[in-house]
Parts: structure tokens; sequence; C-alpha cells
């Protein structure tokens, strides 16, 4: 009930914001409670039912077609947690950091709520229909604020970002349709251990799923909708599209690729991990050749991405465990890093690399968190980044040891640009007279930024807080896969 | 022959809408031409058909009249629910249309006309009784898309429709007369039996003439040349009206003919029904994508919509049966809903997709609905499109046939294909700026009306999938 709860909310909020009045302070002060909300009820949860999330309060099943077996089948568990609140998170982040929307504010608030109930419901959903209507949910609300709030270059970024994952998204569908007709249920929990398919059927299946979940994620081949997608996106929109976009794929990999059809994805899984791989070195060393800030990040968010495909292809508890923690900390640090560079491009007007320097010393706050978000994109111990990736990389190299070292370069990689990035832009001397009169970060950004942070270093120090939550549900994916 | 009670009680709603087609015709000949009165009386005589099949269909009538030609079972009732319905909406963008016409009571007579015919047809299970109540749905089709006179796409666009309507009708009859010299019979279980010994030459022929003329008629490629010069042409009402109403009674009908009529020849059939699907499927997107003009655009759209209810039939084999003939009927009702909806925005905002531009800005609820509608169309979950593919896929995959899973790939690989057309409406009207061509708010408080109960139930498809999935079930036809 309170999972239900806490999906309706973000749609009557955005059913609310359309009826507000043109009041800009009364809509962000609006916005902010409905944002508010599911994210108090995340922490409720968390704290009541921290150790038992298959608890009846948070569990629904009612039938919705009986002819299919399909339900309206919802609850949490240690896997989805996690993105669960973070998508609760990233939305009141979001929303304190609309601060560089002007035009139509409300329908703004209104299109990040209705994606907010798609995040949430994915990572709620228990019924595989279920899951694929909230994940197109998001699709939608993600077109509209890139196509409408983005820069100049909007319009064929949002076409092409929805024809790309719309194309995934159908055929992941058409593989559920067939898992769930031969299987006889929809319902995840009915479906455990490949649902009394024949290994060769899993193994269709398994492709069909896979291929439109790694569209998503985005897997590097399958990525080039991404970057004119991040670019063109206003600050906020960002948030939610590096912060919990890219986990409804993996999740998908997590939560119903892997334990439903774990003889279908046994031979895909090398491959998982070789594109995890992939997308680290190929988005670290794209990161270290863009000029734009914006676009650095980006690259550097898919790289990252990488790691949660070689955890959750290892197959074994560490890189399980550490495939869930990454889609959080990476959520969590990709944030972070694209509300500064949005601060500072606002303060100093650019974007390029080449045209900022030494910000720093007059901007020692949004430098210092952008520095501490670096130093957590490239894996620094104490961070909540690094151990996630060093748990991903251990189980991967376990499973896989080409693949996990191969990551292991990654982040030595990573250091490379990211430190570059820093000392053009943060430290050195004042490139331009003009910045002489930047200000840093206000009270609302700070607002936006901080708990990321907090975050960050937090989980960096007790991990536990996390994985004690997610324990449990990873060793059942243990358990289905005949592994751990 | 003596007609019982119960014939009378199963003829209700036709009974009912030739009552309110004489009413509307005669306030026409001899009351003030009053728009308002004759608009309120075609409107109320739909509720009152809807209601009547309503009532049958929650009462679990079922029977057979007239020798076996006439019957009606949860199916039929079904699709009278659906024309009715819509003609309701028909009737309400009509009113005000065709009121500045001057000819409101013939125009909406002839409304009523193909609601008689379509609502007959459905029930037929006699193959001259078929083409009997075809036409009469068909001819008053031809009047309502030539009449408006003010413009000369009408009486273009009626004329087309005319000459290969004519033609589809010989096709139809020529096929049904040979079905019928086969088999001595034209009642559909004797024709059954005479087709259970296996297909000749004869019957092979009069199966395929019967089918093309069915494929012009539903305007599945490659006979849909007339849709697009039709449909832009005719009123928008009708336009609307014609590309949902007969057509879900044509696919009702056509649906009975195969299963009662000729279950034995299914593999011949099925792997026709493939062919025309695959094809209609990829004519109406690649054409659509080319379109400036939303009639035309919506005229293709619709092109394309046949071709995934057509895969439903081709998925009429081995254990995609049961879910096929569901899958139409969820579809039709899922493509009723959202199809009149987009027909009836251009009446409010214009055919130009120029007009469409920032539409947002000027006329937000017209533009969210249309935004609800084209989504729709696409297959975008929750909405009602989404729920018609997701039921044909089903039913496709289930069938056991590689045909078949070829055409549920096309069926994928089509709805991918859609989204530029579609999405491009969506984009010119959230997020391109307002240009002086575009749509005004017209003061149609009818057709906003509409408009919007056909967004809200397009939008809320899922809950009514409930009692619909029960429904269907219910009247299955095996």
């Amino acid at each position: 009930m309170i999972t239900t709860i806490s999906l309706l909310v973000p749609l009557l909020g955005a059913i609310l914001m359309l009826f507000l009045p043109d009041d800009e302070r009364l809509v962000r002060l609006a916005a902010l409670v409905v944002a508010a909300v599911p994210l108090l009820l995340v922490t409720y949860i968390y704290f009541a039912y921290g150790d038992d999330l298959g608890a009846a309060s948070l569990t629904q099943d009612l039938t919705w077609i009986p002819s299919l077996n399909v339900g309206y089948r919802v609850g949490l568990d240690g896997l989805g947690f996690g993105m669960f609140f973070l998508s609760a998170l990233l939305t009141v982040i979001a929303v304190l950091a609309a601060w560089d929307v002007r035009r139509n504010l409300k329908q703004y608030f209104a299109a990040i709520f209705l994606a907010e109930v798609g995040m949430l419901g994915v990572f709620a959903a228990q019924d595989l229909i279920l899951f694929y209507i909230f994940f197109e949910i998001t699709l939608i609300p993600m077109y509209l604020l890139v196509g409408i709030w983005g820069d100049e270059n909007r319009r064929p970024a949002a076409i092409k970002f929805f024809i790309y994952t719309f194309l995934g998204s159908t055929v992941m569908l058409a593989g559920f349709i067939a898992f769930g007709i031969l299987a006889g249920s929809y319902a995840m929990d009915a479906l455990t251990a490949g649902g009394g398919l024949s290994p060769r059927a899993q193994v269709a299946v398994a492709a069909l799923i896979l291929f439109g979940l790694l569209i998503k994620v985005p897997a590097v081949p399958l990525h080039s909708w991404l970057l004119d997608v991040y670019v063109s996106s206003p600050t906020s929109t960002n948030v939610l599209l590096s912060g919990v976009l890219p986990k409804l794929g993996t999740y998908g990999l997590i939560k119903v690729a892997i334990p439903l059809l774990p003889l279908g994805v046994e031979p895909f899984l090398p491959y998982v991990a070789a594109f995890g791989v992939i997308n680290v070195i190929y988005g670290s060393f794209v990161a270290f050749l863009q000029p734009d800030l914006k676009a650095l990040v980006a690259y550097s968010s898919i790289g990252t991405l990488g790691y949660i495909l070689l955890g959750a292809a290892s197959g074994n508890a560490v890189g399980l465990n550490g495939a869930v923690f990454q889609q959080v900390s990476h959520g969590l640090y990709s944030a972070l890093l694209f509300i500064l560079v949005g601060v500072i491009a606002a303060r100093t007007g650019t974007r390029r690399i080449r045209e900022l320097g030494g910000l720093a010393a007059r901007m020692p706050w949004a430098g210092g968190l952008l520095a501490l978000g670096a130093l957590a994109a490239m894996g620094l111990p104490g961070l909540a980044v690094f151990v996630s990736e060093f748990m991903s990389i251990m189980g991967g190299y376990e499973a896989f040891p080409v693949q996990g070292l191969l990551a292991a370069l990654g982040i030595i990689l990573s250091a490379m640009y990211l430190l570059y990035m820093l000392s053009r832009v943060i430290f050195g001397p004042i490139e331009r007279p003009a910045y002489e009169e930047a200000t840093d970060a206000g009270a609302v950004e700070m607002a936006a930024v901080v708990p990321l942070a907090v975050l960050l270093v937090l989980l960096g120090i007790l991990p536990g807080l996390l994985i004690n939550v997610q324990r449990p549900a990873v060793e059942a994916v243990l358990a289905a896969i005949g592994g751990g | 022959m003596a007609v019982s009670g119960q014939a009378f009680l199963a003829l209700l709603p036709e009974l009912v809408t030739t009552g309110f087609l004489i009413l509307v015709l005669m306030v026409g000949v001899f009351g003030e031409r009053n728009v308002g009165l004759t608009a309120g009386l075609a409107a109320f005589g739909s509720l009152a058909v809807f209601g009547s099949a309503a009532g049958l269909l929650l009462a679990g009538f079922e029977g057979s009249y007239f020798g076996g030609g006439y019957a009606v079972d949860g199916f039929a009732l079904y699709f009278k629910l659906i024309v009715a319905g819509s003609a309701f909406f028909a009737v309400l963008a009509a009113a005000r249309w065709s009121g500045n016409t001057g000819d409101a009571p013939e125009y909406l007579t002839l409304i009523l006309s193909v609601v008689l015919g379509s609502t007959l047809l459905v029930s037929m299970r006699d193959l001259f009784g078929i083409f009997l109540a075809l036409e009469l749905a068909t001819i008053p089709s031809y009047a309502m898309v030539a009449f408006d006179r003010s413009r000369r796409e009408s009486a273009e666009g009626g004329m087309k429709y005319l000459i290969t309507g004519v033609i589809a009708s010989s096709v139809l009859l020529y096929g049904i007369v040979l079905i019928y010299g086969v088999s001595g019979s034209a009642e559909l279980s004797e024709v059954a039996n005479a087709f259970s010994g296996g297909l000749t030459p004869v019957a092979l022929i009069g199966l395929a003439l019967l089918i093309s003329g069915f494929a012009f008629k539903l305007s599945a490629a490659p006979f849909h040349f007339w849709t697009p010069d039709a449909y832009q042409g005719a009123p928008t009402s009708a336009a609307a009206f014609l590309s949902v109403a007969p057509k879900a009674a044509f696919f009702a009908v056509l649906l009975r003919i195969l299963l009662e009529g000729m279950p034995e020849a299914a593999p011949t059939w099925t792997a026709v029904m493939a062919f025309l699907a695959i094809v209609t499927m990829f004519v109406g997107n690649l054409f659509a994508l080319r379109q400036r003009n939303v009639r035309r655009l919506l005229a293709y759209s619709s092109v394309a919509h046949t071709g995934y209810l057509l895969a439903a039939f081709a998925a009429l084999q081995g254990g995609g049966a049961a879910f096929a003939v569901q899958a139409v009927l969820v579809y039709t009702a899922a493509y009723a809903v959202m199809n009149l909806g987009a027909f009836l925005v251009i009446d409010l905002v214009g055919e130009d997709a120029k007009s469409y531009n920032g539409l947002i800005r000027t006329n937000p609820g017209v533009a969210a609905s249309m935004a609800i509608f084209m989504a729709a169309l696409v297959g975008i979950p929750p909405l009602s499109g989404f729920f018609g593919k997701l039921w044909v896929i089903l039913a496709g995959v289930q069938s056991g046939s590689v045909l078949v899973y070829i055409v549920v790939g096309a069926v994928v690989v089509n709805t991918v294909l859609s989204v530029p057309y579609y999405f491009g409406m969506i984009r010119n009207m959230l997020l391109e700026e307002p240009t002086t061509e575009t749509g005004r708010s017209k003061g149609a408080g009818a057709v906003r009306f509409a408009v919007y109960t056909l967004a809200i139930v397009t939008t809320l498809f899922g809950l009514l999938i409930i009692p619909l999935s029960t429904l269907t079930r219910a009247s299955g036809l095996l």
C-alpha cells in the first residue's frame, strides 16, 4: 500500500501542477512539497522495513487482465530499493535544480512528476507487463523535457532519443510477451529460474530482452542517441537522465534477465561483461577529447555505467552487490557533476573547458564540490563509487579475468581525464577577467548538491547502510542462477 | 412468416435505429429545420441503440433467427456497441457543420443509415444477407463523403470512393456467388460443410474474390488507394465515422465468414491475411511518413492500422486462435476511440500540419488530447492502442507459425516506423512556436466535448480492459 501511495502522489502531483496559478514561487514550493512526499515515504520504509522489504504493507497484488494473467503487482526488494530511493531523491533534487527553467514551469514539473511515476514504478513492479508499462511511461515525459526545455539542438535530440529507446523497449516487450506466454504468467515471482522454459527458448527470449535493455543503458555500440540528449537537456533533466534512466536498463538486467532467465542469459554474459568494459574504456577515451564540460561528464557517466554491466554479468555475490550498489553511487555522483556543470555554465556563460579556469578562487564551494564529484567518479577510496566499482571489478575479475583486468584499467583512464578537467577548470589562474565577478553557488543550488555529496561520503564510509538492505535479494538472485 | 416477440427483441437495436432514422428525416421534412432538435434526436438515437445493445449483452441474450441467417450473440452485440458509440461522437461532430450547410437532417440520416447497415451486418450469417447489409452500410457512406458541396475535393473523393466501392462490391458479390455455387447454400454453417472436404479451384477463386472485396472495403493494400482521397475530401465527421464504425463491422463480419463459413480452409486464408497484413502495414506507414496534410496522414495511418488488425487475422490458427479473436475485439474498440478522437481534432484545428505548430500555447486542451491520440496510435502504454497491439502480438506469438512470427516482427518494425510521423505531430504541437497559421479555438462546444471524452477514454483504456476482456471472452466465436 505504501508503495502504491508513493506511485500515486507524483501522478496526482503532475495533475495538480497544471491547475496551479501562475505564481513562480508558489509553483516551485508546491513542486518541492509534492516531490518530498515519496522521498519521506521511502525514508520511512527504510527505517521501518529496512530488513523486511517483503512486508505485506509494501506489496500489492491485484488481477488486471485475467485472461493473460497480468496483474498490478508491486512491491519492493533489495534490488530495487536503492534505486527507488534514488529516484525519489533525485526528483527532489531535480525540482531544486530547475532554476534555469523559466518558461512553462508548471508543465515542466508536471512532466518531471510523470517521469517519476514511471521510474518509481519500474523499481517496484513485480509483473513483466507492468514493468514494461512503467518503463514506457518515462519515455514521453523525458521526450518532452528534452524537446521543450532543452537548448537549440533539442528537437532532433529528443526524437532520436525517443526512436532509439522506443525501438529497444518494443523489442523487449516482444521478449516479455513470448516469455509470459511460454511460462503462463507474467508475475515475476512465478517466473524465477526460467519459468519452466527450455534452454533454447530461454536464449531466444533473453536475446530480445537484453537488446532492449542494453539500448536503454546504453551499452556502447548502441549509445549514439545519448550525447545529443544529455548535452541539450536542461540541468535538472540531466539529473534524471543520467541518474535514473540508464538504471532502468541495468536494473532490468539484474531484476529480470538474470534471475528469471538464468540459462538464457548465460551465453551472453561474457559479452555483457565485455560491453561493460567497452563502456568503461570507450567512455574514458572519448571523455578525454571533449571540449565541452557537459559532454565530458556525459561520457564519464557512460563509462562508469560499464561497471554495473560488468558486476551484473559476473554472477557472483561480490559482483552483483557491487552492480546493485553502483547503480546508486553512479546516480549520486553523475547528478552532482551535472548540477555543478549547470552552475558553472550559468556563472561563466560557457561550458568550454578551454575557456574556463581558476574558478576555485571565486567559487570555492562549487569548485570544491566539483572536485569531490570528480574524485568520486575516478573511484577515490572513502567515497561511495569506490566501494561499488571495486566490488564490481573484483566480482568481474573472478568470473571473467580479462574483462576484469581491462575494467581496472578504466580507473586509471578516468583519473587522467578527470584530473585534467579539474586542473583546467577550477585550478590555475583565472582565465577571463569576467570570472572575477562570478559568485559562488547560492543557497538553492547548495541545497541541491549537498545531499548528494553527503550521501557519497556516507555510503563510502558506511556501505553497509545499503548493502545490508540489498543482500537478501542478491542472495535470491544467486540462488536462482544456481551460483553463489 | 410469423415473427415472434423474441425476434423483435433480437432486432431491438436495429428497430431503434430505424425509428430514429425516420424521426430525424421527418423532422427535417415537416418540422422547422432546427439543427439542435435533429442533432439532439440523432445523438439520443445513437445512445438508445448503444443502450439497447448493451442491455441485450448484459442480459446474456443469444439466439439465431430467420432460418439461422441472423444471429444475435455476444460477438455481434459487442460490435453494435462500437458502431453506436462511434455514431454518437460522429453526430456530435457533425451537428454544427451540417447545420451550417443547411442539410443537417439529411446528413444525420445518412449517419444513422450507416449505423443500421453496420449493426445488421455484424449479425448476418448468410452470405447474401451479408452482401445486402454491407451495401446498406456503404451506399449512404458514398453520399456522406461527397456531402460537402463547398469543396471540390469532396465531390472528387466521393467519386473515387463510389467507383472503387462499386468495383469492390461486384468483386465481393462475384466471390459470394462462386462460393454459393460450390456449397449450394449461402448460410455459413452449410458453407462450412461444403468446404470441409478441401478447396476446389472454384471455391479457391471464390475465396480470393471475397477477400479482395473485403480488402477494398477495409482499405488494405494494395486495394487502399481510394482511402486518402476519400478521407481528405469527406467532411471531417464523415471521415472520422467511416474510418471507424463500418470498418469495425467489416472486420467483424469477415471474421465471422472465415471462422464460421470456412474454418477448414484456415491454412489458406491465414497465409493470405499474413501477406495482406505485412503489405498493408508497410504501405500505410511509409506513405504516412511523407504527408503534410493531417487528413491524408490519418488516412494512411488508418491503412496501417488495418494492417495491424489483419495481423490478428493471420494469427487465427494453432494456439493463437482464441487470442486472435480477442485481439480483433480489443483492437477495434481501442482503435475506435483513438482514431475518432484524432479525426475530430481536425475539425477544431485544421488539416494543414502547419496549423498545429505551437498549439499547446493557443489551445492547450485540444493539443494535449491530440498528443494523447497520437501516442495511442503509436501504441505507447498505458493508452488504448497499446492494448490492441499487445493482444495482436500475443495472438501472433501463440500461433506457432513461422509466417505469423514474421508478421509479428513486421508489427514491431512498423510500430517503430510510425513514430516519426505521429511524433512529428506531437513535436509540432508541443515543441514548435505558434505561427499565424496556428489554429485558433473555434467555439465548437460539442466537438470539444467529444474530443475530451475520447481523450479520457483513450487514456483510461487500461481500466476498461477489465470488463472488456470479460466481454471478449464471453463473446468468443470459437
